[in-house]
């Protein structure tokens, strides 16, 4: 391969912020967002007057989910009073938050982006009266959602259950083995002073939590909270200037077959084709992955890439996780170590993961840490968009 | 509603599933786009789907999303052996949500939905079935429980 097709090996994730995160803060989007950025910047090592590029999740305008955007891009710009050579209002294009910044700072367009994402969910599904009310005001023939949204598939949680479904009905895997995907986070989360659920959770919780949409439980489904996530971007070059970088090895979005949630061809496999990609661009294999922030909006989320990214057989996650001694700290694959969004909250597009894995390799994860971590992976999905990325620790 | 979808929502009002067939290659899609989605032929045919289906993935669903709408529910995704290619989404009918499954036979049938539109919905074919709750195919938008909203 050419040095220009390894393009994300000209930058570095260098900060990483967090605003507080809590089922309900009573805190503004905007100041969480605030929070969260000048956190980053500090991380980093940087001044705010080196901040040349500004990127968002969402980009800003309605969403038709409540509590979904929040940090307009342009009043974060004006409160930062910042000049931008590069900006950008929809960051997960590549289905990975730093993708596009990433490409921007490779370029030359940038060298210190900020990324953003801030959800006020939390708050949102208080107000509704305690139910989450994600993705439900306006059910409207129009869209992507026209064929869903009308026919009662009124959440996500309709919506990726059906690829669960699929998912047990071809493979034979049970509920019982799923199980140790949320148990396991859970007793990370524990040892997370940020995660918003921290008491120990069991098996037989899991199975005894009221059933969302079949074969999606409570403990399957992420937790709506408020937060905001602050990534920096920056060119390699600069490390000298930085306090803790961390390299970029590989990443990659794939978006293949039909990118709906309802026609997507095989619900049984999700996230291969951008797997493929990725280890495609490294001589890295699977087994060299020290630790796996894997996108969990939901417990199928994790399964998929469990199995797209290698880590085991197609069909082999149920038996992967069972027991959660495999994917738990000191064990071959720690999975989620902030808790993940099952319990850690749900922060979007793999800001919370990225942010966790960007931890782990500086060695900063305090309780959580996994010893010695060089190699993490980082999974999002968004809609049937896939992004994966392996970082490493930084080398100079 | 768009202009590529218009003639789909019209045939539903009258209970009929259209879906698009492209005369250049043959091939069927869903939802309507106006274009072929194998060879990208503009613009394309509607055929009508008649024939039963088959319950390619479903769930049940127990959260009450919207107020008034009544709960638990199945959604199924249902392919057509004669039309592949075409997948389609709608509630099950004609059976307690608890019998859907992967493989059950159904009929295509329509029910009222949101702005007064009938949407898709499918009708669990009796003896595919068993248990209480089964019931004589009505393939009319007036059948079947409404939508909340
Ligand atoms: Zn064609």
């Amino acid at each position: 391969m050419t040095g220009t097709e390894h393009f994300e090996r000209r930058v570095v994730l260098s900060g990483v912020g967090q605003s507080a995160v809590g089922r309900r803060l009573d805190r503004s989007g905007f100041q969480l967002t605030l929070d969260a950025v000048h956190a980053a910047i500090e991380d980093a090592g940087l001044r705010v007057d080196d901040i040349d590029g500004l990127a968002m999740f969402p980009g800003g305008g309605k969403a038709n989910l409540p509590g979904y955007a929040n940090g307009n891009l342009y009043e974060i710009q004006d409160a930062l009073r910042l000049t931008t050579t590069w900006r950008q209002g929809q960051v997960e294009g590549m289905s990975l938050p730093f993708y596009g910044p990433a490409q921007a700072v490779a370029t030359g367009q940038a060298r210190h982006v900020v990324i953003w994402r801030t959800v006020k969910e939390g708050s949102a599904a208080r107000n509704a009266g305690g139910r989450p009310a994600y993705g439900s005001i306006h059910p409207a023939a129009e869209g992507p959602l026209a064929w869903l949204l009308p026919v009662g598939a009124l959440s996500p949680v309709c919506q990726v259950a059906p690829y669960a479904t699929r998912y047990m009905h071809e493979y034979g895997v049970t509920r019982e083995q799923l199980a140790w995907i949320p148990v396991t986070q859970r007793a990370h989360a524990a040892l997370n002073p940020d995660a918003v659920y921290r008491d120990p959770l069991t098996v037989d919780d899991y199975l005894a939590s009221r059933m969302i949409s079949t074969p999606i439980c409570l403990y399957d489904c992420d937790v709506p909270v408020d937060g905001a996530t602050a990534i920096v971007v920056s060119a390699a070059e600069t490390a000298p200037d930085l306090r803790a970088p961390v390299a970029v090895e590989a990443m990659a979005g794939v978006v293949d077959g039909r990118p709906s949630w309802e026609q997507w061809a095989d619900m049984g496999r999700v996230g291969h084709a951008t797997a493929a990609a990725l280890w495609n661009r490294t001589s890295l294999r699977p087994a060299d992955v020290d630790v796996a922030q894997l996108y969990d909006g939901f417990t199928i989320e994790a399964v998929w890439w469990l199995e797209a990214m290698g880590f085991c057989g197609v069909g082999e996650a149920g038996a992967f996780v069972e027991g959660g001694k495999r994917i738990a700290l000191g064990g071959d694959l720690p999975l989620n170590t902030w808790g993940g969004q099952l319990s850690g909250g749900r922060l979007h597009a793999s800001f919370g993961h990225t942010a966790e894995a960007i931890r782990q390799l500086r060695g900063e994860a305090g309780a959580r840490q996994v010893v010695g971590a060089e190699v993490a992976a980082v999974t999002n999905v968004g809609g049937i968009e896939a992004g994966a990325a392996l970082l490493t620790r930084w080398r100079g | 509603m768009t202009e590529e979808t218009e003639p789909f929502w019209a045939a539903a009002r009258e209970g009929r599933l259209l879906v698009e067939h492209c005369p250049a290659c043959g091939a069927d899609s869903f939802p309507p786009y106006g274009a072929c989605r194998v060879c990208r032929s503009r613009p394309v045919e509607f055929v009508e789907i008649t024939e039963r289906g088959r319950v390619y993935s479903f769930t049940v669903n127990h959260q009450r999303w919207l107020p008034g709408l009544e709960v638990p529910y199945a959604i199924v995704l249902v392919e057509f052996p004669g039309h592949p290619g075409v997948r389609v989404a709608g509630r099950l009918r004609g059976c307690p949500p608890q019998a859907a499954a992967i493989g059950l036979e159904v009929e295509v049938g329509f029910e009222p939905g949101p702005g007064g539109f009938a949407v898709p919905s499918f009708v669990a074919v009796p003896s595919a079935i068993a248990g209480p709750g089964s019931a004589a195919v009505d393939r009319t938008p007036e059948a079947g429980a409404g939508a909340g909203a």
